[in-house]
């Protein structure tokens, strides 16, 4: 059990910075999740933490020490990689007795050890095979049982999940949360899918090209992205994004856009005074967009007409491609609702959760 | 009548066939000579040169009795060649697996330069080194020693198989190595108890290649041997004298020669396509 600290942690690639001033405090049993783009630098990230990589500059700390250079078999992680990297010539009770053998841990230690951990993952019956004859889902144990056999203070995850197929992985994302809520470790978990990151974090870490966006809850995250890049990352299908101007109307302040008029809610108007008669760029969330016929949504303040271009029926929700002007916009809808593509349909958006944003540095206004 | 569907079957079935004949062929080509030495190393003495040549005749072993039991030349080389291609094999391997892996891991100055090296080295014909070979083992009074020919042969073998090594580590996922380095393990441990076990498939592969190379080398036996240490692809040219051409021995000496290079390069098919790191990563 060990709480992780990261301090100023800079990487460059010979002169490339991957990952630039990162600092974080992840608690004590924190389920905290890494997410981004490809490329983003998450695996760099963590494989700071894990040693794999050595630090250009700062300071990371596992529990109270500094472990800039410690090597990673005495810092107490244990890490499951996106490939699982089980040994391929070994069972898989040699895989999981390696590193207790490592630790010259006595054989009868070792053995109770894995009777007792392949029944948590219940791979009891699959100690005597080898990786390759093993499924994708019973590898994914494997490598977990691997890694929690020798009681690490930190685990890491790089896409675990990420070889698995769609229903395999909800499934496994069940599991791994179970289990970290036994174990109580503490986890930090990389992965691309905003979807997984949202469904496990107890708090969620977006970066961008090596600096982290935001830090906080998912709902949080979801609901008060603190700029363009995170609004558009976080959500599926994503934010509708419009570029729009600000305009003084009477003693109102609308977002005015070809064809929309949307006006801003009373009490959000300070934000964005500022900003009149300047651009910027308004965020709606597809399920924030209804149709002005239906009575739930009669809280909405602004409306809009538009023509219907897609349909997409995903059973338990419709996604709605409409067009206004030269603006295409998603919406979610109700699994019931008959639209018909080319129709012309009344909208509605319900202002109170629009956001709108800085043009130029992206920040969000509101 | 011919529907659509049919026609197109017909058309499947036509290129199966061509593709098939195309094969056969090909295999024909490629086969004459070994099915010829073959054939002829079987032949009675009065069968080999009838024209035109006899496809079906009584088949015989007197050939290979002759060239077993009746000269000691043939078992000799026979014996040298197998001493001189294990031991060329085995010095191979200790260098190209270390090696290889360092070229596939270890970043350092002009690795690339030298792994290119390897590679060019390849390339030089062997007749242009047959000169400098030769004064080197002169004048270290190596010519007509078995340790003479080894080092000449592991020229030869050992630039091809650190890249063929190479290939294998590189197939390797670096993440195998960082997980033993994290489990506890040593670079040794990693080296000897994770990453060799996944590639001796590799190392079979390299080893036959290796072997093959050495056992079928002529023009610097030739040259670098004497009576006492040749080899038998040097051996064999005792049947080939300017008062006799025995050929009949000369063949069955021949597919003696041949048959464990093929039987080899069976198994070692086998091997390739098998590969090692089954299931060490995404299935
Ligand atoms: N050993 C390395 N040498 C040079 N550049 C590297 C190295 N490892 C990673 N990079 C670069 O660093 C950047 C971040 O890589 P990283 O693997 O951390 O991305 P990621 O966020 O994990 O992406 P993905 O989702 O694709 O795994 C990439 O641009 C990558 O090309
Ligand atoms: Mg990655």
């Amino acid at each position: 059990m060990a709480e992780v600290i990261l301090r100023n942690v800079c990487k460059l690639f010979g002169k490339v910075p991957v990952v630039r001033d990162f600092s974080l405090n992840i608690a004590d049993g924190e389920f905290l999740v890494l997410v981004g783009p490809s490329g983003c630098g998450k695996s760099t990230t963590l494989r700071l933490v894990a040693g794999l990589e050595s630090l250009s500059s700062g300071e990371i700390y596992i529990g109270d020490r500094l472990v800039n250079d410690i090597h990673p078999r005495d810092r107490d992680i244990a890490m499951v990689f996106q490939n699982y990297a089980l040994y391929p010539q070994m069972t898989v009770y040699d895989n999981m007795a390696f590193s207790l053998k490592m630790r010259k841990v006595p054989k009868r230690e070792i053995d109770q050890a894995i009777r007792r951990t392949s029944e948590l993952l219940r791979i009891d019956q699959l100690l005597d095979r080898k990786p390759g004859q093993l499924s994708g889902g019973q590898r994914q144990r494997v490598a977990l049982g691997r890694s929690i056999i020798r009681n690490p203070h930190v685990f890491l995850f790089d896409e675990p999940l990420s070889n698995l197929d769609a229903k395999l992985r909800i499934a496994m994302r069940a599991e791994l949360l179970e289990l970290h809520q036994r174990l109580m470790t503490t986890a930090i978990y990389v992965t691309h899918d905003q979807l997984e990151a949202m469904t496990m974090g107890d708090r969620i870490v977006v970066m961008n090209e090596g600096v982290i966006q935001q830090v906080d809850h998912p709902e949080t995250v979801y609901d008060h992205p603190v700029n363009l890049f995170v609004a558009g990352f976080i959500g599926s299908p994503s934010m509708n994004f419009l570029d729009c101007r600000i305009l003084q109307n009477g003693d109102s302040l609308c977002a005015a856009t070809d064809g929309l008029r949307l006006k801003i809610p009373a009490g959000k108007q300070a934000r964005v005074q500022s900003y009149v008669g300047r651009d910027a760029v308004l965020g709606i969330r597809p399920e924030h967009i209804g149709l002005a016929s239906d009575p739930a949504r009669c809280d909405c303040l602004a409306g809009f007409t538009a023509v219907v271009r897609v349909v997409e029926s995903a059973g338990s929700e419709k996604i709605v491609h409409a067009r206004v002007e030269d603006h295409s916009l998603v919406a979610r809808l109700d699994p019931h609702t008959r639209l018909k593509t080319g129709e012309t349909v009344e909208f509605a958006v319900r202002m109170e959760t629009v956001h709108i944003f800085d043009k130029v540095t992206g920040q969000t206004l509101m | 009548m011919s529907t659509p569907g049919s026609t197109i079957a017909a058309g499947k079935r036509a290129a199966a066939v061509v593709k098939t004949a195309l094969f056969l062929t090909t295999i024909l080509i490629w086969a004459f000579p070994v099915i010829w030495v073959i054939m002829t190393s079987f032949k009675a003495r009065t069968d080999i040169f009838t024209l035109p040549p006899k496809i079906f005749f009584s088949p015989t072993v007197e050939h290979y009795v002759e060239a077993f039991l009746r000269s000691s030349d043939i078992t000799r080389g026979i014996g040298n060649s197998l001493l001189v291609a294990g031991l060329t094999t085995l010095l191979t391997l200790l260098i190209a697996v270390p090696a290889g892996y360092a070229f596939a891991r270890v970043t350092f100055r002009f690795r690339n330069q030298m792994s290119f090296f390897a590679l060019i080295s390849q390339m030089a014909p062997p007749i242009g080194l047959i000169i400098p070979y030769f004064f080197i083992l002169s004048r270290t009074n190596m010519l007509n020693t078995y340790t003479g020919l080894i080092a000449i042969h592991m020229s030869l073998t050992v630039p091809f198989s650190i890249w063929l090594m190479i290939t294998y580590f590189q197939d390797l996922p670096t993440s195998l190595e960082e997980s033993a380095a994290i489990d506890g393990a040593s670079p040794f441990t990693t080296f000897f108890r994770v990453v060799l076990p996944t590639v001796w498939g590799g190392v079979g592969v390299t080893a036959i290649f290796a072997f093959i190379e050495s056992w079928n080398e002529f023009l610097y036996a030739v040259v670098l041997t004497g009576s006492r240490t040749k080899t038998v692809p040097v051996a064999i040219f005792s049947f080939l004298t300017t008062e006799e051409s025995l050929w009949g021995p000369f063949t069955a000496t021949g597919v003696s020669i041949m048959a464990p290079v093929i039987l080899v390069a069976l198994f070692a098919q086998r091997q390739m396509i098998k590969g090692m790191t089954l299931g060490a990563t995404k299935g």
